[in-house]
């Protein structure tokens, strides 16, 4: 108490205390140099030791008074990776202004802006970054491209992804610009493009098998199945694995009626993805194809569990549920199926053809007319249109159908034999009755029973990539709130 | 007639009150009664005696100052903490998780709501139905409601001052001691009082009497002394084996999260009392609790072969027919229920929903009808979620859409009808709509994981990157092995971590 009763007086501390502000000290202060720790913080950072980097970092910022262009940049990236972009962003502005010309900063200014989805500011920040850099820069270029992807202006996008191609050949590069084609609808470039990427890829890139697959995917699209399943064999042969890949490869194999092989694929698949209606719904079609109609049905059913809102699993389930002749059932998938997707010829053909076996003609009619309308060109429907007339005895209207059919057939040449059988047969019987102009019954109804057959294949694959929406998920509450005696 | 006995046939005819009163009168005349003594307190702990093995409830103070713990990280399938990570257990995908982190169970008891959740702030927003909150201190709501009994003020003072009791003068006497002590127990809810008697009785009686071993156990247990309670319960049954005993020390157990030591007590009970359902039970229960869902319905066979009505059994049975694909067998469990005259709105619930999956279409809406015309408050909203499932399986939106509002019109906390409501926005093409209602899913229960995802993913369309990225994170923590989630956050980190 005494001592500070000595120094202050009144409160005031006496002068002569007061220590003198920069008082020249015995050695010469240790000047170190702004960048002598980034080594460390470089070690660290590669390392993904984020915590002990941001310490670092820390002290650095603090030593310099944040004007640490290193530890900033560094700072920036971490925080990235926490996904804390606003803060990221601020630490790249502050390298920014720190040194104005590097083409780096600018760069990752404008990332930042890109991952917030401010899409056009980042566009400016990127062609800022283009006039900066000195040399044409490939990533540069691929970003404005992926900017010019998000404003919708594709064609933009085309030539500066092109131009990220040529510069840089970057798998993500080349992904990008078969996307735009893609979403432009040309497939046949989108396919050059993987072509290209693989070729250029195949020995460095350890994630080609992706790359294969979805060259496979569209070969697929386009019906080249050859081409298709090389491909596709060739991502499985460096990542068994992948599911996508054996999803598809499945696929193929079901559309060759070689169901083992299939469902063999599909096990692989289910075991890294089990939770797919995709799937489950191709093992239930490999099952309907073995005739086995009822692990058809409890793998399609889990599919629809899984997915209650794909019309095309709810289109399945009615066909297998027309085989095993449960046609109510049938009814009710198939008219669910309507309902989301309403735009469908197959499945109104398949709707009336139940309606036509529940002995409702009326609307079965009507579900006939409704599929013509909606795929004029598709052969099968006025055929099947024509059996139901015949059996329901308006031998004219069957008649009109079947003409309508034979003009079809003829502008189709790869048409079903099972098809021709049918309208053949079908003809031989109208012509017999309408000889007999009796219209008694005459034995012609082998022709009915084939023409559910006609339109299967449309039913059988679709190979999906799954739809990014998960499903609404079926919680059912089951609750029991019970006494337990 | 004598009135001592008129008394004691009251007591038997369980007409407590007029026994108790008549005790009353017998002691105004005669203070020093011992046999009337004794008959009044039996005849009061009687009015509030309940099966305090089914109403033991962790409250969110024992499950965060829990200092019995062994690992913070106990391995795969040895702790009821995590079911998540046993194998061979039911996924989120098919089978719903509850608000307290586990499959959904055939049957609400008391130990389905043990939650050990990993958040205090997720403890305290766990209802245990959707309206009464879960008890919040350490004894469980039951005992708590007992204790009132205590506080009730009685004509003339209370019956026994605990106060002024001399317990060691008692403790020598068995016959008296074990009446008392219920008394204290039951009637006066004091713990610790009981205790005091029981310590004394066990030592007058040289340790022999495995009652008193179990009282005490008992105490224990109330106080959260779990070892010591351990230590007593396994000293009685050395003496003498019987099933409460078992099915206490299997309690100490689960609340020390070893549920295998557990298994082992119930297993050991059921080589000196085969085919015990209340064993069988508590094993299923356990079990359950690990997600060894094959297991615990195995169990649940053996109890409904033993106990044809026992209906715990048949829901939980019902209920895993259900998630793995069979509406069918699951169907005829409920039935079962139905017929045993169980006549609620969560039955006719699951009654409409296994029609509805079993193809049987027409069944199917008489029964939700039914179901509504029952359900409680907190039922409603569930009932309408799930009619909304069911318009979805018909394909009618717009009817699922209304359904939904209608469940959380009734319930504003329902999580999954709002994630629905997103997902039916989303397909009518309005992304903002869709947005929101996944961000609130997604605020009122970070247990689901599917509003995570489905709110990352649109985020992901938009360009969104950042929101997208943060969200898919919390999608992975619900549920790590969620496939479509892993790929997302590959193709996220793609633009995160590219420099």
């Amino acid at each position: 108490m005494e001592t500070s009763r000595s120094e202050y007086s009144n409160g005031i501390p006496s002068r002569k205390l007061i220590p003198k502000p920069n008082e020249p000290s015995a050695k010469e202060p240790e000047l170190q140099t702004v960048e002598s720790r980034n080594w460390l913080l470089h070690r660290h950072f590669t390392r993904k030791e984020f915590g002990i980097c941001k310490i670092l970092i820390q002290e650095e910022l603090e030593r310099t008074r944040g004007k640490h262009e290193y530890a900033n940049y560094i700072q920036g990236l971490i925080l990235r990776q926490e996904g804390k972009i606003q803060e990221s962003l601020d630490c790249f502005q502050m390298c920014h202004s720190l040194d104005l010309k590097n083409v780096d900063y600018i760069k990752q200014v404008a990332r930042s802006l890109f991952l917030m989805g401010l899409h056009s500011l980042a566009l400016e920040a990127y062609l800022e970054a283009q006039q900066a850099s000195k040399v044409p820069d490939w990533d540069i270029y691929h970003n404005l491209g992926e900017c010019w992807i998000c404003l919708g202006d594709y064609t933009k996008a085309k030539e500066s992804l092109r131009q990220a191609v040529q510069l840089g050949h970057h798998e993500h590069s080349y992904v990008a610009l078969a996307d735009t084609y893609k979403m432009e609808g040309e497939i046949q470039a989108a396919i050059d493009i993987y072509k290209a990427a693989l070729e250029i890829t195949f020995r460095a890139a350890p994630d080609s098998a992706q790359l294969a697959t979805s060259l496979g995917l569209l070969y697929l699209q386009e019906g080249k199945y050859q081409h298709a399943l090389e491909k596709l064999g060739g991502a499985l042969a460096r990542d068994p694995q992948c599911a996508r890949a054996l999803l598809a490869a499945g696929a193929m194999m079901q559309n060759h009626s070689d169901y083992d092989v299939a469902l063999s694929k599909y096990k692989i698949a289910a075991q890294s993805w089990p939770e797919s209606p995709a799937l489950w719904n191709n093992v239930g079609m490999c099952f309907y194809g073995k005739k086995k109609y009822v692990a058809a049905l409890s793998c399609l059913k889990r599919a629809h569990y899984l997915s209650a809102l794909d019309w095309d699993i709810l289109f399945n389930l009615g066909l297998v549920h027309m085989a095993t002749q449960q046609y109510a059932s049938a009814f009710h998938f198939l008219s669910a199926a309507t309902n989301l997707r309403p735009a469908h010829a197959g499945t109104f053909l398949l709707l009336a053809i139940t309606l036509r076996h529940l002995d409702d003609p009326d609307n079965a009619a009507e579900a006939f007319k409704q599929a013509g309308l909606l795929s004029p060109m598709d052969a099968s429907i006025p055929l099947n249109y024509a059996v139901f007339l015949e059996s329901q005895g308006d031998l004219d209207g069957a008649a009109l159908q079947l003409e309508r059919f034979q003009e079809l057939a003829q502008m189709s040449p790869r048409l079903s034999s099972e098809l021709v059988q049918t309208a053949t047969q079908l003809s031989k019987v109208l012509n017999r009755r309408l000889m007999s102009s009796n219209g008694s019954k005459v034995e012609g109804v082998d022709g009915n029973d084939k023409s559910n057959m006609a339109i299967e294949v449309e039913a059988q694959v679709r190979v999906r990539n799954p739809p990014v929406d998960s499903s609404p998920e079926s919680l059912p509450r089951n609750h029991m709130a019970d006494d337990e005696v | 007639m004598d009135p001592v006995f008129s008394a004691l046939s009251l007591y038997k005819k369980r007409k407590f009150e007029e026994c108790v009163t008549t005790c009353t009168e017998l002691l105004d005349k005669n203070p020093f009664d011992q046999a009337v003594w004794v008959l009044k307190m039996r005849a009061l702990t009687e009015q509030l005696y309940v099966d305090d093995l089914e109403a033991e409830e962790e409250g969110i103070a024992e499950a965060f100052m829990d200092n019995e713990t062994i690992a913070e990280s106990a391995r795969p399938g040895t702790s009821l903490k995590n079911p998540g990570t046993s194998q061979g257990g039911s996924t989120q995908g098919y089978r719903p998780w509850t608000q307290t982190g586990r499959p959904v169970s055939g049957v609400v008891r008391p130990g389905t709501q043990t939650a050990r959740p990993g958040t205090m702030e997720q403890a305290l927003r766990t209802p245990r139905t959707s309206k009464t909150a879960r008890p919040s201190t350490s004894q469980s709501a039951r005992t708590i409601r007992l204790g009132t009994a205590s506080m009730l003020s009685e004509p003339g003072g209370p019956f026994i001052q605990l106060s002024r009791i001399n317990l060691g003068n008692y403790a020598s006497k068995p016959a008296l001691a074990k009446p008392l002590f219920l008394y204290i127990l039951y009637h006066e809810n004091s713990i610790r009082h009981a205790l005091q008697l029981a310590v004394l009785a066990t030592q007058a009686c040289e340790f022999k009497d495995w009652w008193w071993k179990v009282q005490l156990g008992k105490c224990y247990f109330a106080l959260g002394l779990m070892r010591e309670a351990e230590q007593q319960f396994r000293s009685a049954l050395r003496q003498h084996q019987c099933i409460e005993t078992f099915l206490r020390l299997g309690r100490v157990y689960i609340r020390l999260d070893q549920p295998l030591s557990a298994l082992d007590v119930c297993r050991t009970g059921l080589e000196y009392f085969p085919k015990e359902t209340t064993l069988l039970t508590e094993i299923a229960r356990i079990f359950e609790g690990l997600n060894n869902m094959t297991m615990s319905v195995k169990y649940y066979r053996e109890i409904v072969t033993e106990d044809s009505t026992n209906v715990e059994a048949i829901a939980c049975i019902g209920m895993h027919h259900f998630y793995t694909d069979q509406p069918e067998m699951a169907l005829r469990f409920y039935r079962r229920l139905l017929q045993m005259g169980l006549y609620n709105a969560e039955l006719f619930n699951n009654l409409g929903l296994c029609c509805f999956y079993a193809q049987q279409y027409d069944m199917t809406l008489s029964c939700f009808q039914h179901a509504l015309s029952l359900a409680k408050d907190d039922d409603v909203a569930d009932i309408w979620y799930n009619i909304g499932l069911i318009a979805i399986g018909v394909g009618d939106t717009r009817l699922a859409g209304q359904c939904l509002r209608l469940a959380i019109s009734a319930d504003s906390t329902h999580a999954p009808a709002y994630n629905n409501l997103g997902v039916l926005e989303l397909r009518r093409g309005r992304v903002n709509e869709a947005s929101a209602f996944f961000q609130a899913a997604a605020s009122l229960a970070p247990y689901l994981f599917e509003p995570y995802f489905n709110h990352s993913s649109l985020s992901h369309k938009m360009g969104d990157l950042q929101a997208s990225y943060i969200v898919i994170q919390k999608a992975l923590e619900a549920y790590p092995n969620h496939v479509p989630s892993q790929e997302l956050l590959r193709a996220l980190e793609k633009h995160f971590t590219f420099i």
